[in-house]
Order: C-alpha cells, then structure tokens, then sequence
C-alpha cells in the first residue's frame, strides 16, 4: 500500500515537472521567436540616429526604443506590415532599408541591373571587337618585303619611320624573350609573325606612300592610313582624358570641403584614423596658455561644458585675462545667457578695448535686443577697423550689412509709429 | 565608330553620374523629411514635471507649439530664453506652448527649466515613444498644430524669435507651410 501510493506520489510530482518544464520550453520557445520576429522587422528599418546601421543593428538609444516598440507591437498582435507602416508613416520611405518597387524607388530597383547588363553587354562587344582585331590572320605580304624585315632585326637598320622602327625593336625584344625561356616556341612563332606582317607592310606603306590605288593592296591602304590618321586621334584622346581629369578635380575640390566639417574632437576623422584625440589637460593646471588652447579647442568641439570649466579656471588664474573673459561670454552667449555674456564682454572690453572676440560677442548680444541695432552696428565696425583673417572679415561684414539692412527698416517702422 | 561620337558616349555617361555624386555632397546625410507635415498630429499623453498629465486631444482649438528638448543640447539653451519670450507674449492667445524633454536625466531637465525660468507646460517622454511617434531624429525639434490637431509647420534646430511669430500666426490660420525649417541642431543618440 505505501509503496504504491509513494509510487503514484512520485509518478504525480514527476508529471508536474514534466509539465512544468515543458511549459517553460514554450515560454522561452516563444520569446526567442519574439527575439526573432523583432530582429527580422528591425533589420529592414534604417536607424535615424545612425548612418548606414539598421534599427536591429545599432546600439543607439534611439534604435533600442524602436526594437522595444516593435516588441511590444508584434505582443499586442500588430503585423509586421503594418509596424511597418507605422515607421514609415512617421520617417517617410527613408526608414526603410529596402526601397518598395514603386515610383522613384523602381527605379533604385531596376537602374543596377540595367548599369549592370549595359555593363557586361559593353564589355563583351568589346572584347569581341578586340579578339577579332587579335585573330585576324596576318594579312599576306609580300616574302621580298618579309624577308627585308629579318635582315632589319638581324642588323642595325636605319631609315625607318618610328613605326617601323619599333615593329622592328619589338621583335629583337621578342627574340630575347624567347631565348630567355620567357615565351614558349608556338607563342614565339604566332607573335613572330604577326610583327614581322606588320613591319612588312608598314616598310610597303614607307615605300610607296602614295600608292593608294584600289587594285592593288586592298589591306594595307586601310592600313596605312588609320596609321596615319593615329596620332590625330590620340591627341583627342589625350585631351578628353585631361578635360575629364580638370573637371572632375575642379568638381571635388569644390564640394568635398563644403561637406566635411570637423567632428568633435576638432578632427575630420574624429581621431578615427590617427587614434589621437586632445589630450586632455588636468583642470587643477596653472598653465595659462595651455588652458586658453584648449578652451578654445574644446568650444571648436562643441564641447561647451568643458570650455566653460576650463576658462573659468583660467580665470582663477588670472582674473585680468581679457581674452578668456570673451570665451566665457561667448559661452555664456551660447548658453542662452546674453546678459551675464554682455558684461563678460564689457570687462574684457575694459581691460583691452579693441579685442576681437568680445567684440564680436558683444555685438551679437545687442543686435538681439531689440533698438539696440545702431549699437551693434557701431561695435562691429570697430571689429571691422581689427586686424581679421580674411575669412572672419567677409563673416562679420556679410552680418553687419544684415545688420545695416535691419535698422533701416526700424527706423522706416519708427518714422511710421510716429506718424 | 567616329572619334567624336565615341567622346560624346562618355562625356554623356560620365557627366551625369559626377553630376550626381556631386549633389549627394551637398545633401545632409542625416535629414529625414518629415511625412507629418499637412497631416493630423500623433495623439499622445505626456506626464508633466509638475505632476499631472497632458493630453494633446484635450487642446483641440487651440494652436499647439511642441518642442522637443534636452538640457545637455546647446541649440536648446540657445533658444530656450527665446521660447519663453514668446510663450510670455502669446499666452491667453489661445496657444499653447509644450515642452518633452527627451534623452535626458530628471535632474539636469528640472535644472534647465529653472535656469531660464521656463513657465510653460513641460514633461518627459520616457522612452522615447513620443519622439518616435513625431519622427525625431535630431535635436531641438519643432511642430506647430493648428486648432484642427494637423502639424503646419516642422523645424529642426534653434529658432529665431520672427521666426517663431509669424510660423504661430500661420498655425492660427491653418496654413500649412510647404517646407521644413532648419537651424542648428545636435544629433541624438
């Protein structure tokens, strides 16, 4: 009796665990299938924060949202079209990785295969036509001017046009060539022949320039003339290669600096490639200079919180430092705070009264407040009278006419108001 | 075949296709065009700094400005004084200003608000849902919601005061404007 009820005891717990282990391997069985239906929808999205990374792909946070959300989508029983539709009615066509086959995007779809079969097409009609050139059997020559071309190879010849010539060079090289082991004896006697058909009619061309009655030579007249008619078309050739060359130069230089700026870090790479980025200076330094460089360094990053500390402590160092009292008012400028900026300002101002950087600042603040145009403008003119890289000098003059331009029209609304 | 004809084939292919690697230099890899704009706003439910919640349906009739921020972004401190302004000015114009503080820790976000003293409607959209919803991708971004709930206008980065006016008057108008806005912006994460 106790065994068997032990024994149903244990066949019971044992069922249970079946059970329960099962219903476990279901569970995880279906979160791995979620895992996997999320990867394959995110895996089509474009990451908006990212360039060339799927949403399945990027680690950004941006992207960690979306996978979340096209989890919880696919939970509530959305399908994967219409999550994608979603995405794309919120970013547009460009989320997806993938372009639908439809409007502008067929022909994303169809242009690669058409470059592609335009391409091997191309490539084949070529080869066809350089194969043919190749295996064109020697036109006949006559064994007389045959004969005259071995004597040339064999001896130093002269009086020989630069064709000529360098047929005749070619085949001593050839000669050489298969002395030396390098060409084998069927390749040797095809080539042979070939140059040697070539010089023949290339010494008949020499000797009878004029001769281009139809009768006779039918081959080589052609022959002679495309000869002939070579270095023309290699002048072409040349000059179009150049044209090309100058364009597509002139095309770089023009936009490829409009389009690479600086990263952060100062650099185009960001330190990608040289693996340098600033070497950071410890706040707690007294080292003036080397706090004013790096100031300015970390405002050209964008790194405004590192700026602020660093001038600050420049500051701590020497409070009469005009210059770092215009960084910290062009930071403060930055941060939204042009009142706290514009006393910065008027205390380097104090200190050296033609300081290009507050100036500069100091002129931004007041063409911000309103009827204080006229102050402005008279600020940066003074910046204008500065000693400035040409650059800044076309920067600050292209603001002040805009500036110009403004008070113009206030005072035409004043005089109005008045009125 | 001709010398100038087989010249003309290849400044033919070759033109377009400088041509047209030059004009992907001069794009902005990062920009996304908005589909949103002339469409009717995503509903969404924000929780606000001060307790409580927003609710975007619940200000039909009224011209939406929403604008997406994070403290540590400079283009959002630099327009942050600015937005105040003019919530200031055009309250009780029947326009509301709502502020969603995005990618960002409670603390710096409640620090920026006190900093410049913002007064208008502000909350967080923690994870993202929100931004996502408004096709985000940069940072500070900008729409405008007219009083039929549809977006009118879309700006990424600072804007300017003028600017600012004149895209509210449109939004109490209804007039959708054709084209995207653009300052200076920081990308997300």
């Amino acid at each position: 009796m106790t065994t068997a009820r032990s024994s149903r005891v244990r066949t019971g717990r044992l069922l249970a665990a079946l059970v329960g282990s099962l219903l476990l391997a279901t569970a995880a069985g279906a979160k791995e299938d979620l895992e996997a239906r999320v990867r394959e929808i995110a895996a089509g999205l474009r990451c908006p924060v990212c360039q060339n990374l799927s949403v399945a792909e990027s680690p950004s946070e941006m992207a960690r949202e979306m996978r979340s959300l096209i989890a919880d989508q696919l939970a509530a029983g959305t399908s994967p079209d219409e999550i994608r539709a979603y995405f794309v009615s919120k970013y547009g066509e460009w989320i997806l990785l993938a372009p639908t086959a439809r409007g502008f995007g067929l022909l994303l779809w169809v242009l690669p295969g058409l470059g592609a079969a335009a391409g091997l097409g191309g490539a084949a009609w070529v080869l066809r036509r350089w194969a043919r050139r190749g295996a064109t059997p020697p036109a006949p020559a006559d064994a007389a001017a045959l004969a005259r071309v071995r004597a040339m190879v064999e001896e130093e010849a002269s009086a020989l046009t630069p064709e000529g010539a360098r047929l005749v060079e070619g085949l001593r090289e050839l000669e050489f060539d298969h002395r030396a082991g390098k060409l084998s004896d069927h390749d040797y006697e095809e080539l042979r022949a070939v140059y040697e058909t070539r010089a023949a009619l290339a010494l008949a061309a020499q000797d009878e320039p004029r001769r281009s009655a139809p009768a006779e030579g039918t081959t080589e007249t052609p022959r002679a003339e495309r000869a002939a008619r070579a270095p023309a078309f290699r002048a072409w050739r040349w000059v179009a290669a150049a044209l090309f060359l100058v364009g597509f130069g002139a095309a770089i230089g023009f936009f490829l600096p409009q389009s690479v700026r600086l990263r952060d870090g100062g650099s185009i790479t960001g330190g990608l490639l040289t693996g340098t980025g600033n070497a950071a200076l410890p706040l707690e330094s007294r080292d003036l200079p080397a706090l004013l460089d790096q100031g300015r360094r970390a405002m050209e990053a964008q790194d405004l919180g590192r700026a602020l500390r660093l001038f600050q402590r420049a500051l701590e160092v020497d409070p009469e430092h005009p210059a770092a009292r215009a960084y910290l008012g062009l930071i403060l400028l930055r941060g939204g705070h042009p009142d706290r900026a514009l006393s910065e300002f008027d205390r380097a101002l104090a200190l050296e009264p033609k300081l290009t950087q507050a100036l500069w600042g100091k002129g931004l603040v007041l063409y911000e407040i309103p009827g204080k145009t006229g102050e402005a403008i008279r600020t940066w003119e003074v910046l204008l009278a500065q000693d400035l890289s040409r650059e800044d000098r076309d920067h600050v003059g292209s603001v002040l006419a805009q500036a110009r331009q403004r008070l113009k029209q206030e005072t035409k609304a004043a005089q109005k108001a008045s009125r | 075949m001709k010398p100038w004809a087989r010249l003309l084939i290849v400044f033919g292919v070759v033109t377009p296709l400088v041509g047209f690697l030059a004009y992907g230099f001069t794009r902005d890899p990062r920009e996304i065009p908005s589909p949103l704009i002339g469409r009717p706003a995503p509903p969404f439910t924000l929780p606000l700094f001060d307790g409580g919640t927003m609710k975007l349906e619940d200000l039909r009739g009224k011209v939406v400005f929403v604008n997406f921020w994070a403290s540590w972004c400079p283009p959002c401190r630099a327009e942050a004084r600015l937005l105040e302004a003019s919530w200031r000015r055009h309250r009780g114009e029947e326009v509301v200003f709502l502020g969603i503080n995005m990618q960002d820790r409670e603390e710096p976000a409640r620090a920026f608000l006190r900093e410049f003293d913002i007064t208008y409607a502000n909350g967080i959209d923690a994870g993202n849902r929100i931004a996502i919803g408004y096709g985000i991708w940069g940072i500070p971004e900008t729409f405008l919601i007219d009083r039929n709930g549809r977006i009118t206008y879309k700006h990424i980065g600072a804007l300017d005061a003028e600017l600012i006016h004149a895209k509210i008057e449109e939004a109490r108008q209804g007039v959708v404007s054709g084209r995207e806005g653009k300052g200076d912006y920081r990308s997300i994460q």
